[in-house]
């Protein structure tokens, strides 16, 4: 018998899509739509360099999901400006509003550019996204020098992939601003070792303090005083969670938004679950957010199951590791969550 | 007369270009004071209603569009005294409340840097007008010079009283001038407004405390009535082990010592406890002392920071880090100096009263941070005792207080609120006092409704971005600690900003007895703000309540529009085939009662 439930998933990544999976099989009957600001279904992040480069096709970007389309109404390309917890209603930008009788938010999040470097957004290029990619891809291939603000792993990939199409790259490494861990002194030593070798400067402990056009081309200066000229100039900032649409509505948020370990918000009937969340960790004691697909993907599995009136507690992901430049980094969500959430709230996709 | 006639008359009074024009208006001003007119404004105009002083912000934002700088720099004073000074550290009640900010409207209007733009572009030579009444013979005691003070002082002096301000400090302003840092509210913009309010005749006294050089009783037998605004300053202890240290500081002390030019030690890391806007001033001020890693802390989250977003972005800018979810345990030091701060973690939880929320220490959750100075700004609350020992508190009021010819205003009624709040407290106030002496109501509160040939905006309008405000670069904030940070709109920017206005003081009626029901204004409205209406719901205190909509012909009593939702785009004027949409200017103001 058809009920009159209907689950909205406010996202489309691995949480997301994989609470669209676990609704989808334990409730037949339930309408259930999934709406998102990225205009393709799921796709593998960590390929978009090489995409970029042409050494990976579009078809291979994309993720085969286990969503029935003729189930789960996908709505991509559409952006929440706002949700109304009182009568469970979201709007979207276009001004349309959807009712739901409960919600999953699993919007991911956003490049986390400091404030320091808001002055000259305007001339920065980002990768953090399909479209990103996609208006991208043809000024990369163009451009001859590059200079990159780095600041998370996507940045170091990004600067490889230049120097294998022979572009000329300069990198700034600033540790304290490093997402998602704060890089230490031997970490930051085998970056440079790594990358030098590969024609890449790298301009360690440093940061770009201004970044000016002139001609078509941008003339960057860094707080210890050097100055180079670049055709582009990419910041890899990390993200942080995506979560202004549901401010000032009545759901606890800090720098995500709060969650219990049952991935329960404080409004009944919404769950939060993936990077934009922050979730409360017993052992830690406090609320902390996560990092890596593999976390990603069994928080929307739990939050899905919990939202069907299961109560289970999420539990971390198997451990991840990184292989930075001959440095092994490991990471989970449980972990160093004093050092850093407080300023780049974590989440990275590391699907590989 | 014809439309045409019309539309050429009003091209000819305001040589504009870009204006639409209704055809049928109001014949002439009315001043209302019917409690549905009263409830139309209030609804309508929810940045007027949000502002604690009721200023009359589309009015003066129109004023900046036409480049009537000095009449905007006067609509302001007639509510707020202090406009250069509020157009930068006001805590913006009415951004909050702007319609541009709704969801599918995009950003609040930067109504506190348009307030700030007409005190910076208004002549230099611009005429102060101020509406005296004939002097009274009476005297009263103003007692404290900070926002409500000033309010009070100004306002008892325009109503014909002679009015002696008692400051404590050196300086008039209290907050303003030692709570308020540099680099946020220049000195020299605060005296100019403030000497606008002496030179009318008030005799200020500094250097007087009342409750130890005066006593409030002597006072009160020099003067016909004593008006006490003496702030909060009773700093809020945190109750901790370590807080008697000397290098952890009250937020107001280390305002008050930054300000007056001294440089108390910070050293490198600092952590301020608190989310407020001294909290953020005390942090940003630790930046300029040469802290390289200041971290503000709290309770609840950020979200529940009592700054506005600029703020925030700013101290963000600056390099500050923010912190929810914690509070302190006890403040950790070795041989007598501070090493760092003991912690808890925190938890939100659900309260039975407002504000509804609260938070709890998580038990066993115990963390480190290292520190070489802690700020605690938790605020101040009112300290009476100090005025006088009489006085406990509990009767203190702005409509009068236990002893006969006793007043009270700001914050030292309301406890710690913002600058705004006391301004309107002290005129409030100023009022009460002037019916204890004159035993007269003299002013009364009434709308005006004009008639308004123009609907004063186009469409293109509303897809102007929010206009940013210029500020400093981090380099030239370092070299001068007390460099003003933000430097104000140029003309243009004012005007393109001023622009994204919907004027909601504008009101859009259609007249039921012409309408022909052919619905064109609803099929052209942009947003769903053309109504057909069954029924208009009364609330009980007589304001109009929620409309009752109909999509069935035969229930229809009329085409409405809804003027919460109406942008002010003119579209439904121009089309309309009858000319039976009507403009309507309506104001709050302030009307002499006859004798």
């Amino acid at each position: 018998m058809a009920t009159d439930d209907h689950y909205v998933i406010i996202g489309n990544g691995p949480s997301g899509n994989r609470a669209g999976e676990i609704l989808q099989a334990n409730d037949p009957e339930a309408r259930i739509t999934i709406i998102s600001d990225e205009s393709v279904p799921l796709y593998y992040k960590h390929k978009l360099t090489s995409f970029i480069a042409g050494y990976v096709k579009e078809e291979d970007l994309m993720v085969e999901t286990g969503l029935d389309p003729d189930r789960i109404r996908m709505r991509l390309g559409q952006c929440v400006e706002r949700i109304d917890p009182e009568n469970s209603r979201i709007f979207l930008r276009h001004m349309e509003k959807v009712r739901y009788t409960r919600l999953i938010i699993a919007a991911g999040g956003r490049p986390g550019l400091p404030q320091s470097m808001s002055a000259f957004s305007d001339h920065l290029s980002f990768l953090s996204c399909f479209r990103d990619v996609i208006t991208q891809k043809e000024p990369v291939n163009k451009a001859e020098k590059f200079f990159v603000i780095g600041g998370d792993l996507v940045g170091f990939r990004f600067v490889k992939m230049l120097a294998a199409m022979e572009k000329e790259v300069c990198m700034t490494l600033c540790p304290e601003a490093f997402w998602p861990f704060e890089l230490k002194p031997d970490m930051t030593a085998a970056v440079c070792r790594n990358l030098e070798p590969l024609g890449i400067e790298v301009l360690a402990n440093d940061q770009a303090a201004s970044v000016a056009a002139q001609n078509g081309a941008y003339n960057v200066t860094t707080a210890n005083g050097e100055a180079r000229q670049a055709d582009m100039v990419f910041a890899f900032p990390g993200l942080v969670p995506n979560i202004s649409f549901a401010a000032g509505q009545g759901i606890d948020m800090d720098h995500g938004i709060l969650v219990d370990e049952y991935l329960r918000t404080n409004i009944d009937n919404i769950y939060a679950c993936g990077s934009c969340a922050q979730i409360y960790n017993p052992k830690l004691k406090t609320y902390a957010t996560s990092v890596g697909w593999p976390n990603a993907v069994i928080q929307g599995e739990t939050a899905a199951l919990n939202l069907l009136g299961e109560n289970r507690v999420i539990e971390p992901a198997p451990r991840k590791f990184f292989e930075l430049e001959g440095v092994r980094v490991r990471t989970s969500w449980w972990e160093d969550v004093d050092d850093i959430s407080e300023r780049k709230p974590v989440n990275r996709d590391t699907h590989s | 007369m014809k439309k045409n006639d019309l539309y050429r008359k009003t091209v000819k009074l305001s040589q504009r270009e870009d204006k639409t024009y209704s055809a049928r208006s109001l014949k002439q001003i009315i001043y209302s004071s019917d409690a549905r007119d009263f409830g139309q404004v209030a609804k309508s105009i929810p940045c007027q209603a949000a502002c604690p002083a009721a200023t009359n912000i589309p009015g003066y934002i129109r004023c900046i569009y036409e480049k009537r700088y000095g009449r905007a720099y006067e609509l302001n004073r007639i509510c707020n005294i202090l406009p250069g000074v509020l157009g930068r550290i006001c805590s913006r009640p009415c951004e909050q409340a702007c319609r541009h900010g709704s969801p599918d409207e995009g950003d609040s209007v930067a109504i506190c840097h348009l307030k700030r733009a007409c005190a910076d572009l208004k002549s230099p030579m611009h005429r102060i007008i101020e509406g005296f009444y004939a002097p009274s013979g009476k005297s009263v005691a103003v007692v404290g010079s900070g926002p409500a003070g000033l309010a009070a002082a100004h306002e008892l002096t325009l109503l014909g009283h002679r009015v002696s301000l008692y400051e404590s400090e050196k300086k008039p302003g209290g907050m303003l001038m030692y709570g308020i840092p540099e680099f946020r509210l220049p000195r020299d913009i605060l005296m100019l407004e403030i000497e606008n309010i002496l030179r009318l005749g008030v005799t200020l006294k500094t250097g007087t405390k009342i409750g130890k050089d005066i006593s409030l009783e002597s006072l009160s037998k020099d003067h016909d009535a004593v008006v006490v605004t003496a702030g909060c300053t009773a700093p809020r202890s945190l109750g901790i082990e370590g807080e008697n240290l000397e290098q952890v500081y009250n937020g107001l002390d280390f305002m008050k010592a930054v300000n007056a030019g001294e440089k108390p030690f910070v050293g490198n890391k600092v952590l301020v406890i608190g989310g407020g806007f001294t909290a953020v001033d005390c942090a940003r001020s630790s930046v300029r002392l040469g802290a390289s890693d200041v971290r503000i802390t709290m309770r609840k989250t950020v979200e529940y920071m009592r700054v506005d977003e600029h703020e925030k972005h700013e101290a963000d800018f600056e390099g500050i880090r923010t912190q929810g979810l914690v509070q302190p345990k006890r403040i950790v030091s070795e041989n007598g100096k501070v090493t760092g701060m003991e912690l808890y973690h925190t938890k939100m939880e659900y309260m039975d009263r407002p504000p509804w929320r609260t938070t709890v220490p998580i038990e066993n959750s115990e963390f480190f941070l290292p520190a070489d100075s802690v700020i605690a700004a938790l605020g101040q609350t009112p300290s009476p005792a100090n005025v006088s020992q009489t006085l406990d508190g509990s009767d203190i009021c702005e409509s009068g207080c236990a002893m006969e010819g006793l007043f009270a205003a700001g914050d030292f009624v309301t406890g710690s609120s913002d600058v705004i709040t006391a301004i309107a407290g002290g005129r409030r106030c100023a009022h009460s006092v002037d019916g204890f002496l004159t035993g007269k109501k003299r002013k009364e509160t009434v709308v005006r409704l004009e008639p308004h040939e123009s609907t004063d905006r186009s469409r293109s309008f509303d897809f102007i971005p929010l206009v940013g405000m210029n500020t400093l670069d981090l380099d030239e904030r370092m070299k001068s600690a007390t460099a003003e940070v933000e430097s104000g709109f140029t003309e243009e920017q004012a005007e393109e900003e001023a622009k994204r206005c919907y004027l909601c003081n504008l009101k859009y009626e259609i007249d039921p007895l012409s309408c022909i029901y052919c619905s064109a204004c609803i099929d052209v409205a942009p947003k769903d703000c053309i109504k057909m209406i069954a029924k208009v719901e009364i609330n009980e205190d007589g304001t109009f309540g929620e409309y009752r909509e109909t999509r069935n012909w035969n229930e229809a009593v009329s085409i409405a529009i809804d003027n919460e939702r109406c942008i002010r785009c003119g579209q439904c004027v121009k089309v309309c085939p009858m000319d039976c949409i009507s403009v309507t200017k309506t104001e709050l103001i302030e009307l002499d009662i006859e004798e």
